[in-house]
């Protein structure tokens, strides 16, 4: 494929995608400037990998392990400098949500409870909420679908009772 | 809330969030960014470093060559020996960022990559610093012995003392060295290598 060609393949398939980009990026981001530079930094690594993609594995297993890779072991956390971007180039969905009737509520008390659960927890409650199977989840985590199991059990247990709490307004900032 | 409803809310937010596309102009945009990932950032100084090194270096080397009808032409030697020494590190260096990372890979095999790679490149980091210190004082040594045997040949009684003295200056500074190195590599690397462990250890533990 030409250049031109797969770079607007490339733009297409992270259009149909965006919508899991966006919640990598609102998990794994603290603060808007961080979920802007996380979006870029996947966008950047999904870009160079695309060429050596062969279609061995399932299209969102090698989206999901590029995306969770990025945010995981990029530990945007520890950065003392964050360097601004500029904002004409990232996506307005980045921003934060205004939240205006009870369903955009609940999504963010749901947002609140998965930001007290540790990065790898969160991976596997994105994966959990996005209903892939344990089969898939391993493929893309590389944890074995027992110990899968197990974990998925202790932060079903952890979901729920922080979404409680935070419908009682516990443990909001 | 029931997890069922945690679903729900979890796949509707992307009709709260907008339905629009990027733009492909602005997405196109994006992909001639430069990463900013903390492995590029390595790369990127590790760059920097090459490149002041040769901008000093070569000058330096070419200064001692020709200065005072070549006679320093030792010091050029030295000067070129650490420099391909500097070379051959830089390498190492580059080849062990290149294999530091594998996006493409399951989560839990790519932080083992990292975390053992670095590892790797942290002893590169601490031994290449002790031993490039060690080389320079014996090199200087070398040099001056040169350079005083050149003057005169007198053989004095006490002729074991420089090589005693070098000895002990060299047992003194590869400790010191050591030791600063592996607090300054801590201080750059430690807490991400720290973080990298626990989240393997996290994926782990049942």
């Amino acid at each position: 494929m030409e250049q031109p060609d797969l770079q607007l393949a490339f733009i297409r398939l992270v259009n149909e995608n965006r919508g899991m980009l966006y919640k990598v990026c609102r998990m794994y981001g603290a603060t808007e400037p961080d979920r802007q530079d996380l979006f870029q930094e996947i966008v950047i690594q999904l870009w160079r990998s695309y060429p050596s993609f062969r279609g061995a594995a399932r299209f969102s297993t090698w989206l999901y392990r590029i995306a969770l890779n990025t945010a995981i072991s990029d530990l945007r956390k520890q950065r003392r400098h964050i360097t601004p971007v500029d904002p004409d180039l990232l996506p307005s969905q980045l921003q934060d949500i205004q939240y205006s009737n009870e369903k955009e509520e609940q999504l963010q008390q749901l947002y609140a409870a998965i930001n007290r659960l540790t990065e790898v927890e969160k991976a596997l409650t994105m994966l959990y909420l996005e209903d892939k199977s344990y089969q898939e989840m391993e493929e893309i985590l590389g944890i074995p679908q027992n110990n899968l199991r197990v974990k998925m059990n202790r932060i079903k247990d952890k979901l729920r009772k922080m979404t409680k709490e935070a419908a009682y307004g516990i443990g909001r900032p | 809330m029931e997890l069922d409803d945690l679903k729900t809310i979890w796949k509707e937010q992307d009709l709260l969030s907008g339905t629009g596309h990027e733009p492909a102009g602005q997405l196109a945009r994006l992909l001639r960014e430069r990463s900013r990932g903390p492995i590029e950032r390595m790369r990127h100084n590790l760059r920097i470093e090459s490149l002041l090194l040769i901008l000093t270096y070569i000058p330096t080397i070419i200064g001692y060559l020709t200065m005072f009808h070549g006679s320093l032409w030792i010091i050029a030697v030295v000067f070129s020996l650490i420099l391909i020494f500097y070379g051959v590190y830089f390498y190492m260096k580059s080849r062990l960022l290149k294999k530091m990372q594998c996006v493409t890979c399951e989560v839990r095999s790519n932080l083992a990559r990292q975390v053992r790679v670095l590892g790797k490149y942290l002893r590169l980091y601490l031994w290449s610093g002790t031993l490039l210190l060690l080389i320079a004082l014996v090199i200087a040594y070398e040099v001056l012995k040169y350079t005083r045997d050149q003057v005169s040949h007198r053989v004095t009684p006490y002729w074991w003392i420089p090589p005693v003295f070098l000895l002990v200056l060299l047992g003194l500074f590869a400790v010191g060295s050591y030791f600063l190195n592996r607090w300054y590599a801590n201080k750059l690397y430690g807490r991400h290598i720290k973080k990298l462990k626990e989240l393997l250890r996290e994926m782990d533990e049942v």
